[in-house]
């Protein structure tokens, strides 16, 4: 259980910080949590962050460089990188939304503000509710759940994310100019292959 | 790798908060939609480019944009009473209008959904020629003007009592409005003196339309009508009046092999941007070159093949070593030269080519008189402007100059250039740029093929004036409308005889300036000292103009403007200043006929009040068939928002001249009605009718028109855009028309035997007793001969491209200038100063002096047009830094975001102005020694709110009493029974009205008379609001706060071309640290010595009428708005 609540805090942590920009509600908890500071090596050691106060950080630093990396100059939509327009596709056709439908989730645009439901932050939000799901299986020790929620999490992780994300998140760590955003891009990228690794393992 | 370097993830178990509480939380959860196999619709569109077809546009449905989102109707159904969480499906009335935030008429749509009769989105117009169902960011914004929570809601009036800028208003009806400034011009006209006639005075700002005001000043018999042209493009017109007689150039960009702009305008900033950008883009996918000629990396520039960073104002010399190369280097096309060049006039005006010589232009007269010679001519003329040369004068490096003339000699005669504002609207003598301009691309025969540049008057249509025959005194196209028969010197001042339009920007110094009223008085010219009525129209001079407390001054001054009213929808800095402020509609809220020459072909664009036509086709009736817009409106609950068209019908038939003594009634009074005034059907049918012949005969003969009342109107009405004539090139080679016993030409019948041909130049001319007098030696010329063959020719009198513009020398005392010239050293710039920049590098002394770039638009800004749209301000905030090269900026000390005094200094006058303080971002966009700074920047407002005491409480009406819903047959027969005459309630609206909320910062101001100063006190705010609350739900997210620009425009004197008249923007200026104290956006102004520059420009510069004067200025070229008589023109000047 105590693996699922950790994956299920990772996918929840590496979603937000890719979906949109930091807050200073968000950026103080980072700091001040030694736990998720060690995700983020380069940041935690960054002269800024003792220099600046977390409003001043997002403003000059922080969020001109989500911009950059999330909004101008690399595309975070799996559509972009699967279609061979390279069109990204936000009608109803896009694939990975029926699986959300499956599941009975339906992103609420107005919240996310994205063009599509096949971004990065949104399909990392999905892994994060399906591996809560199975923590409550796990606490209801409800095993025909807990084992079809890992298959679910394989096959998304196989079908979706792990087609694309790894070339998005290596172009995004070379891109950020930002210790914060560099150490995300490699920390999200390491997780999922080793959460890959994990659902294999346990998926047979 | 990764993998080898994986760590352990666990311990992300003991986050301090918990997973859940750091996910933004973007699912929600809900039912399975039914199956919707059965349902017409589909969740992804096969195209993007998609239209539905026009048939369906009277009713159309389309699921709501939350679906494409949501994950579609796969989902959730489509909406309806057994499912009704499904989605939304819109039920649409599609109409056609055209957009009217720039100068384009591209076509837009309004989505109007019936069933809340609102309009939901605004989408382009696929039947739109030049539009192609594009538009840019300007035109989807359209929208959000239209439910702007600061837009004016009813007619204001300044408070009785109060002053003029005090800020006081009170809501009041259009005919009090109208009866009162009815009652004042009827006063005036009524006179029927020479003054009277001139003191009426309409101010328009981008007209928008093609004829219409023009029409109704005629009918008023005044020559008041002013524009903001001189503010503009006047330097643009200028060389296209001296070599074709036209109004501008015409570029076939999309089928050009090389694009050379002179300006970041056209690709991303202004003149016809979205038509102009994708037909660029269409030709650069075809392998076409882009040379962008801006001394600031402009977008376009930056994309461009090429970056031509010349100094301001020595773009001539640049045009000249092209000219000097192809000469030399064997590249002339002869033929088109020798065709089209008007070298014969020039060899045969002996005299002038002994001025030449005495110049030292060529070393000798010479010996012949045929085309060789010319050529000869022209090699030694343009011999001087070497590489070496240009590259001194123009600052621009060799390998640039050589890389363009490579581009310029590739592209064969497909070349399309502009020259518009950038250097002819910032320098003095900027108009030389275009002059020489024309000479490099005429040289390579570039001037009218396909690919090539033409001229404008061959591709536009221009009818809004032309409806004449549904009136009972205008006659068919005017015909019976009398000339005008006075000159007006407020709009054409006897120095400037040949500027391209009024002096309209000097308008407040030539009103406060006794002495220069005196000096013309007494010369015997009959100069009004002040106006009856000052009418501006959607137009802003305070702000927009220079020296604006001059305005300010002149404003407040009741004794100069007696009576003065603003047709405008929106606030702005001039309307806190007026009298009357009548809310006219923006581009889904009016109707006008507007054609832009954007592409080798004639067609136009219907502006419509969509509201009103949607309920028009749904079977609705006005009341009053000459107020339906205004009726419209009000069921739309816009407010009680009107439109010019039907305004000023109204106001010639029932309030201008009630009892039709002044003889202005029947002009505008209906054929069909007699004692009403005419309608829009009646009027458009017979302006589109009368004058489009392609567009009657389709019309006419479509079947669902033909048996209409008004089917030509009708046609237009469900199109929204037609075009009349495609793939116009090269059509000076247009054959004049033989019946036999007449020549034809331009479809005016000549007698054979009153033609004359002139054997040398091959110039056919015509008696002609009405226009006769306007010409040399009394003929009117009509055509040419070349090789047998009989053209239209060009618009010249020689019928040929003016090389040499021979009235320029001979008859309007500029010889040294009438043919492309540019000084070729230092004593040649001193002596012509008139062509040569106010802001030349010679008048640069120290590291802290430079010429400051001013002649640019803000990206998806129109001057004082988009301050009313939240979109367009969210997306550009009106950030307007002053660009300072890295390496200047290093050797002064400033970094980015530094505040900079900015001194304007005059180099007439060596005046100063006072200063504006700028922040400072240094780049390497920009040419060293040149600064560039946005003059669009800088907005303001005294004051967040008014109230208006009886803006709710005199709501006496409410014509809505049925929601609104056009399936509702109850709401369809409804209409304000007395619309214009009571007030209407306005719906949600509180009593206070917003100025600029999105826009504007709260400033504070002073002015003594002689000094002003302006400070921002505050910047944009979010705010809350209740007028179209759903709509406006987002004004709480206001996140920009306007204050990186200032009011450059009040600091810069007036700066009249003596030629062109055009306002040369530039200005030379020295850097300084800010003070203590200083803040962006502070300004500080000296205007008493703007006064005096603006006389140094005058004094030292122009070479005006006097009295050996017989015209007012040469009467064939054209003299806009208004047509005048031969009486006009003619003047006598005391030699006092």
């Amino acid at each position: 259980m105590e693996q699922t609540l950790s994956r299920s805090n990772i996918y929840a942590l590496i979603s937000r910080l890719l979906l949109i920009e930091l807050d200073e509600t968000l950026l103080e908890q980072i700091k001040s949590d030694e736990n998720i500071l060690d995700f983020f090596p380069n940041f935690k050691e960054w002269s800024k962050v003792k220099e600046l106060d977390s409003k001043t950080l997002i403003e000059q630093f922080l969020s001109p460089d989500f911009t950059n990396i999330s909004l101008l100059h690399l595309i975070p939509y799996e559509s972009f990188y699967i279609r061979e327009d390279q069109m990204i596709e936000t009608g109803g056709a896009n694939p990975v939304t029926d699986m959300y439908s499956a599941f009975n989730f339906h992103v609420d645009y107005a919240k996310s503000r994205v063009v599509s439901s096949d971004h990065i932050g949104v399909e990392l939000e999905f892994m994060h509710y399906l591996c809560s799901a199975q923590l409550k299986a796990e606490e209801a020790k409800d095993e025909v759940a807990i084992t079809e929620l890992k298959r679910v999490q394989k096959e998304f992780l196989n079908k979706h994310l792990l087609q694309w994300a790894p070339l998005y998140l290596i172009n995004f760590k070379y891109e950020a100019r930002t210790p914060i955003y560099h150490d995300l891009g490699e920390m999200a990228l390491e997780f999922i292959l080793s959460d890959n690794e994990y659902l294999s393992g346990e998926v047979k | 790798m990764y993998l080898e370097s994986r760590r352990t993830f666990l311990k992300g178990a003991a986050f301090s908060v918990a997973g859940a509480a750091i996910a933004k939380g973007v699912f929600s959860t809900d039912v399975l939609a039914s199956s919707v196999k059965d349902s017409k619709f589909t969740d992804t569109p096969d195209s993007l480019s998609f239209y539905p077809p026009l048939d369906q546009w009277e009713d159309f449905q389309e699921l709501s944009a939350e679906s494409w989102k949501g994950g579609g109707i796969a989902r959730r159904g489509v909406q309806s009473e057994d499912n009704p969480d499904g989605i939304k499906v819109n039920d649409y009335a599609i109409v056609p209008t055209a957009c009217s935030n720039c100068e384009a008429a591209c076509g837009l749509t309004a989505w109007i959904d019936k069933n809340t009769f609102s309009v939901v989105k605004y989408m382009g117009n696929p039947l739109h020629p030049g539009s192609r169902g594009r538009n840019c960011a300007k035109g989807y914004a359209t929208q959000s003007q239209m439910y702007d929570p600061d837009r004016l809601p009813f007619p204001l009036k300044r408070a009785p009592g109060s002053k003029r800028g005090e800020g006081k208003w009170l809501r009041t009806t259009w005919d009090e409005a109208m009866t009162s400034i009815g009652k004042k011009m009827n006063h005036t006209l009524r006179k029927g003196d020479e003054l009277s006639k001139k003191s009426v005075m309409f101010h328009v700002g981008r007209p928008n339309e093609n004829g219409f005001t023009g029409n109704v000043w005629s009918t008023l018999g005044c020559d008041s009508f002013n524009s903001h042209t001189n503010i503009c493009s006047s330097g643009g017109r200028t060389p296209t009046i001296q070599w074709a007689n036209d109004d501008r150039s015409s570029p076939d960009w999309a089928n050009a092999k090389l694009i050379f702009l002179n300006s970041s305008h056209a690709a991303d900033a202004g003149h016809y941007f979205q038509q102009s950008a994708s037909f660029i883009a269409d030709a650069r996918k075809k392998g076409a070159k882009l040379v962008v000629m801006d001394p600031r990396l402009s977008n376009s520039a930056g994309m461009a093949d090429l970056w031509i960073h010349a100094w301001p104002g020595t773009e001539p010399v640049i045009y000249l070593y092209l000219a000097n190369r192809i000469l030399n280097e064997g590249e002339l096309n002869v033929d088109f030269v020798k065709k089209w060049m008007n070298w014969e006039v020039f060899l045969d005006n002996k005299k002038y080519l002994e001025f030449m010589v005495e110049k030292g232009y060529i070393s000798k007269m010479p010996e012949g008189n045929d085309f060789d010679t010319f050529v000869e001519v022209l090699k030694e003329l343009y011999a001087p402007y070497s590489l070496e040369y240009a590259v001194k004068e123009s600052h621009v490096p060799a390998y640039k100059l050589e890389k363009l003339y490579e581009y310029f000699i590739e592209a064969g005669t497909a070349i399309s250039s502009y020259f518009w504002r950038a250097a002819a609207a910032g320098n003095r003598g900027g108009w030389m740029s275009g002059r020489t301009g024309f000479l490099a691309l005429g040289l390579r025969g570039a001037i009218g093929p396909k690919g090539g540049t033409f001229f404008h008057h061959w591709h536009v249509i221009s009818v809004a004036g032309k409806g004449g025959s549904s009136t009972i005194g205008q006659g068919k196209r005017g015909s019976k409308i009398p000339k005008v028969d006075v000159w007006n010197e407020l709009a054409w001042p006897p120095e400037w005889p040949l500027s391209t339009y009024e002096m309209s920007f000097l308008l407040p110094h030539l009103l406060s300036d006794t002495e220069w009223q005196k000096k013309w008085i007494d010369k015997g010219l009959n100069v009004p000292q002040k106006l009856a009525v000052w009418i501006p129209r959607m137009y802003n001079p305070v702000w927009i103009n220079p020296d604006g407390f001059r305005w300010l001054e002149v404003l407040k001054d009741e004794t100069k403007m007696e009576l003065t009213f603003n047709l405008s929808p929106t606030w702005s800095e001039t309307n806190w200043y007026v009298d009357y402020i009548l809310p006219m509609g923006l581009a889904g809220e009016r109707h006008d006929q507007h054609s832009e020459a954007t592409m080798p072909a004639r067609w136009t664009s219907f502006r419509q009040p969509v509201m009103r036509v949607a309920l028009e086709k749904a079977g609705w009736k006005p009341n009053n068939p000459n107020r339906a817009t205004l009726e419209a409106h009000i069921k739309a609950g816009l407010g009680e928002v009107w439109e010019e068209n039907e305004f000023w019908f109204d106001m010639c038939v029932n309030y201008i001249d009630p009892d039709g003594k002044l003889g202005i009634q029947k002009m505008w009074e209906s054929k069909r009605n007699p004692g009403k005034p005419v309608t829009i059907a009646e009027w458009y049918d017979a302006a589109f009718g009368d004058n489009l012949p392609n567009l009657y005969k389709t019309a006419t003969n479509d079947a669902r028109y033909s048996t209409a009342e008004f089917p030509v109107y009708e046609y237009m009405r469900d199109h929204g855009a037609w075009l009349e004539q495609n793939d116009i090139y090269s059509a000076q080679e247009y054959k004049l028309k033989d019946d036999g016993q007449n020549l034809i030409s331009h479809g005016h019948k000549y007698k054979k035997s009153d033609c004359y041909l002139d054997r040398r130049t091959g110039v056919i001319t015509a008696k002609d007793h009405k226009t006769g007098w306007k010409y040399p030696g009394g003929k009117k010329p009509i055509g040419i001969e070349i090789d047998g063959e009989r053209m239209e020719g060009f618009a010249t009198n020689d019928k040929k491209l003016d090389f040499f513009c021979e009235w320029l020398a001979d008859d309007w005392k500029w010889p040294e200038y009438a043919i492309p010239f540019y000084p070729r050293n230092e004593k040649e710039k001193e002596e012509m100063v008139h062509i040569v920049s106010h802001v030349n590098h010679m008048y640069m002394n120290g590291d802290n002096e430079f010429a400051l770039n001013t002649v640019f638009r803000l990206p998806y800004n129109i001057h004082t047009r988009s301050a009313n749209s939240k979109h367009l301000m969210e997306i550009s905030q009106n950030h307007d830094p002053i660009w300072i090269s890295t390496q200047d900026a290093k050797k002064l000390g400033f970094k980015r975001g530094d505040p900079i005094r900015v001194k304007i200094t005059d180099t007439v006058s060596n005046l100063d102005s006072g200063f504006f303080v700028a922040m400072a971002v240094p780049t390497e966009g920009v040419l060293p020694g040149t600064l560039a700074c946005s003059h669009h920047g800088g907005r303001w407002k005294l004051k967040n709110s008014v109230n208006i005491p009886n803006g709710v409480s005199d709501g006496k009406i409410n014509s809505n009493n049925t929601p609104r819903d056009m399936s509702n047959p109850e709401f369809m027969a409804e209409s304000p029974k007395n619309a214009g005459k009571d007030g209407e309630k306005i719906e949600d609206f509180n009593g206070d009205i917003g100025l600029i909320g999105f826009g504007a910062p709260l400033a504070e101001m002073q002015m003594d008379g002689k000094e002003g100063k302006l400070q921002y006190i505050e910047g944009i705010k979010p705010f809350k609001t209740e007028r179209w609350a759903e709509y406006n739900d987002d004004t709480s997210n206001i996140w920009w706060d306007g204050l990186s620009g200032s009011w450059q425009n009040a600091v810069a004197p007036a700066h009249p071309d003596p030629i062109s008249g055009m306002h040369c923007w530039h200005q030379k200026v020295i850097l300084e640290p800010a003070e203590k104290g200083d803040k962006i956006g502070d300004i500080h102004v000296n205007y008493e010595n703007n006064l005096n520059t603006y006389r140094a420009w005058r004094d030292k510069l122009t070479r005006g009428l006097d009295s050996d004067s017989k015209l007012r200025r040469p009467p064939f070229i054209k003299r806009p708005w208004v047509p005048l008589s031969e009486k006009a023109y003619t003047v006598e000047i005391k030699d006092v």
